[in-house]
């Protein structure tokens, strides 16, 4: 993370679009905070929104000659960082989403969105995609972002899809990619 | 308990480690105080060598997090797996008015800033002893290059620099261990930028990570992981842990003290010799005086200059250790949060193994041995990498996933380190109501960048851009953003060194004038600040520093 913060692209970084100084008299408690782990503290999602979540995350990350995104605990990643590490606001646009393509399955397909095939699954998705639904291009690309953040950071996703190396112990600067033809892990 | 201990250190980061290394096989008994948590090497990283997926929220700090506990730490980057290293900024604040920011980004571990630094080691150049006389900038430093130059060899020797041998004046080479390789794209930019900006240069890094081993230390070479901000059992960077706190627990005589703040020096006016050092335990608050009879101030430059601050002529405001009126003044920082990149063709069969720390450098070009009529004085340098991105995704489903499995083109990208003035009015002081937790007045900063500094960013901006375009890099863009002192985490000054007690804190031996057991060896003392990172030359000057004091001491002087 260090280096990082010497990247020369950190120099065009928005970092500083918000300020984020807090007022310093808010010292209250005397404990470190520490990061929630275990389950969401409270549900994010109702249950037939988690199940449509949960399926679409399939969809944007499928199962192929690796394994998916259900099968790398993505729909669990996403739900314990919209409630507990996340701002609150974060999950408004998920939750619309996820109601829009409801609605819009409903009134296409006549079906649940996530009892549709993945085909129709995967419209509704495109739909998303090119703004076709209210607030649609806002969810896919936020969503997507939470899909790919939970999958590329998860053991499926680290180990599996992309290749890890605990201890490189040796630095190659002209290293042949057809020797790997995959994606090192960070 | 009067003689409990010959020297008191205070702070344990890179020069309280060097400090009390040095004092301790010097044959004295010392106590290094940290006002942070222990952490102990190896068996105190917690999260060395796990993957994200076991590290806390995947080593993503949790926004609401940031915004009520950590919202300085994070430009300094802390993460889940670094947030013990980091200081809590709720509970340990500080304050600026309007208009005045200033990020005091602070480690809150022992070890300090050696756990979380950038490890980019360089040496200061003749001219950076020189320039302030010359120009009539701020006050001459007491000391020049071949003071310094013998104790650079000393330290860089023992912690093992990796570099390259470039015989430039204006950034000289260092005790080596070989560089860490440039990549194939990095090769190639650096033939090109050479030839079409003829004086210019691109090198290797100059990394505390070493490229051989220690084995009389214990410590291993680089394993390219590029974990290092998480505690390397390896050892293989420089740290207290790593390096100088085994050497001083080796000779029996060191008692380390964590969870330790020092509020105050406390000082005998008639034989002008600090007695004690008062400190408060951060658990129990108990506060007590432990007497000293040699007491090194190595808390970092802004928690040196509060703590002598704060030491105060009873029933006044006046600090023992300011006659001269210049404590807590010319407080500098690099500047940056300039970039430029660029997009680099072909050796698209190429990508890296290992995850490399560091880079490459581009060396001051400017003003070097003299001015050159460019709008400002002294000069930048740029640290920067070539690397190739994960393809994005494209679309959603099997199409996304599989296109992901390749990478982009090359990109090269840098940024640019600028020196800063030593300016009088821009200072520290302590606030006049406001305490923290134990008391302690809060450190308030009025510290700007000037018209100098900012024609600098505008230089390296431009001339980043042309020499990259120059090179045949496409696509060449460049972007900035706010410049806050504080932010490169380079902060010095507050307590400078002189040859003058009516214009300066310490002399040439980073002694106090006011007190001859009192040296102040970390960045508060430095006169000026280079254009290059500094923890290389607070080592050498803490180790020279050291050499000092003990000669001194046993010559009945202190």
């Amino acid at each position: 993370m260090i280096i990082d913060r010497r990247d020369a692209l950190a120099g065009m970084a928005a970092m500083f679009g918000a300020s984020l100084f807090a007022p310093i008299a808010r010292a209250a408690a005397t404990q470190v905070t520490p990061i929630s782990a275990g389950p969401p503290s409270s549900p994010v999602f109702t249950p037939p929104q988690r199940a449509l979540m949960t399926a679409l995350s399939e969809r944007v990350m499928p199962t192929t000659d690796t394994p998916g995104a259900i099968a790398a605990g993505v729909p669990e990643y996403i739900e314990k960082l919209l409630a507990d590490w996340a701002s609150p606001d974060d999950r408004k646009p998920i939750l619309a989403g996820l109601d829009a393509i409801e609605a819009r399955s409903r009134a296409d397909y006549k079906v649940a969105a996530d009892k549709a095939t993945p085909a129709q699954q995967d419209a509704l998705l495109t739909l998303a995609m090119e703004d076709r639904l209210p607030g649609g291009a806002d969810f896919f690309d936020k969503f997507r972002q939470l899909v790919l953040t939970g999958y590329f950071t998860s053991e499926v996703g680290i180990t599996q899809e992309r290749e890890y190396l605990p201890v490189p112990g040796r630095y190659d600067g002209a290293y042949p990619y057809s020797e790997i033809k995959k994606v090192f892990s960070s | 308990m009067t003689d409990q201990f010959d020297a008191i250190v205070i702070g344990s980061g890179v020069s309280g480690g060097w400090a009390a290394k040095e004092l301790t096989e010097k044959g004295l008994k010392v106590l290094m105080l940290d006002r942070g948590v222990m952490v102990e090497h190896g068996a105190d990283y917690d999260y060395d060598g796990r993957p994200a997926y076991e590290i806390p929220a995947r080593d993503r700090m949790p926004e609401p997090l940031v915004k009520s506990d950590y919202f300085i730490a994070t430009h300094g980057y802390v993460s889940p797996s670094t947030q013990k290293f980091y200081n809590n900024d709720r509970l340990n604040p500080y304050a600026y008015d309007e208009g005045e920011k200033f990020y005091w980004i602070r480690p809150g571990a022992v070890g300090g800033k050696s756990l979380i630094w950038g490890r980019w080691s360089f040496r200061w150049s003749p001219e950076d002893f020189e320039a302030n006389k010359r120009e009539n900038v701020g006050i001459d430093w007491p000391i020049r290059y071949d003071d310094i130059a013998p104790w650079y060899d000393y330290v860089e020797n023992y912690i093992g620099v990796s570099g390259s041998r470039e015989n430039l004046p204006q950034l000289p080479d260092s005790a080596f261990q070989p560089p860490i390789q440039m990549n194939v794209a990095e090769k190639w930019v650096k033939e090109r930028l050479e030839a079409t900006s003829p004086g210019r240069k691109l090198i290797n890094t100059r990394l505390s990570n070493m490229t051989e081993d220690k084995e009389d230390q214990g410590r291993s070479k680089c394993q390219f992981r590029n974990q290092c901000g998480r505690g390397c059992s390896f050892g293989a960077y420089f740290s207290t842990q790593a390096v100088t706190l085994p050497a001083a627990r080796a000779t029996g005589r060191l008692t380390l003290r964590s969870d330790a703040v020092v509020s105050n020096l406390e000082y005998d006016p008639k034989t002008k010799k600090v007695t004690g050092v008062r400190v408060v335990d951060t658990k129990t608050k108990q506060a007590e005086v432990i007497p000293a009879r040699l007491v090194f101030l190595c808390a970092s430059a802004m928690a040196s200059t509060q703590i002598l601050m704060n030491s105060r002529i009873p029933g006044t405001a006046k600090s023992h250790f300011d006659a001269s009126g210049t404590l807590g003044r010319y407080v500098m920082d690099h500047i940056f949060r300039v970039g430029i990149s660029g997009d680099i063709a072909g050796m698209t069969d190429y990508i890296e193994y290992g995850r490399r720390p560091g880079g490459v450098y581009v060396p001051r070009f400017r003003n070097v041995g003299g001015e050159e009529g460019v709008g400002f004085k002294r000069g930048y340098g740029y640290q920067g990498s070539a690397r190739r991105d994960p393809l994005p995704p494209q679309g959603f489903g099997a199409s996304m996933k599989h296109g992901m499995r390749g990478y982009g083109p090359w990109k090269f990208g840098m940024g640019a380190f600028g020196e800063c003035l030593p300016y009088e009015d821009n200072r520290v002081s302590l606030h006049a109501d406001k305490v923290d937790r134990f008391g302690i007045p809060l450190m308030r900063f009025d510290v700007t960048f000037r018209d100098n500094e900012i024609r600098m960013m505008d230089d390296a901006r431009s001339e980043g851009e042309a020499m990259l375009r120059r090179a045949g890099l496409t696509n060449v863009t460049s972007g900035r953003s706010e410049h806050v002192p504080g932010d490169a985490i380079h902060e010095m000054g507050g307590a400078r060194m002189g040859a003058d007690p009516r214009r300066s804190v310490l002399n040439k031996w980073s002694q106090a004038h006011d007190a001859a057991n009192l040296f102040v060896t970390d960045g508060a003392q430095m006169a000026s600040i280079s254009c290059v990172n500094p923890s290389l030359t607070f080592m050498a000057l803490t180790a020279r520093a050291a050499d000092y004091a003990v000669k001194q001491l046993k010559a009945g002087a202190i």
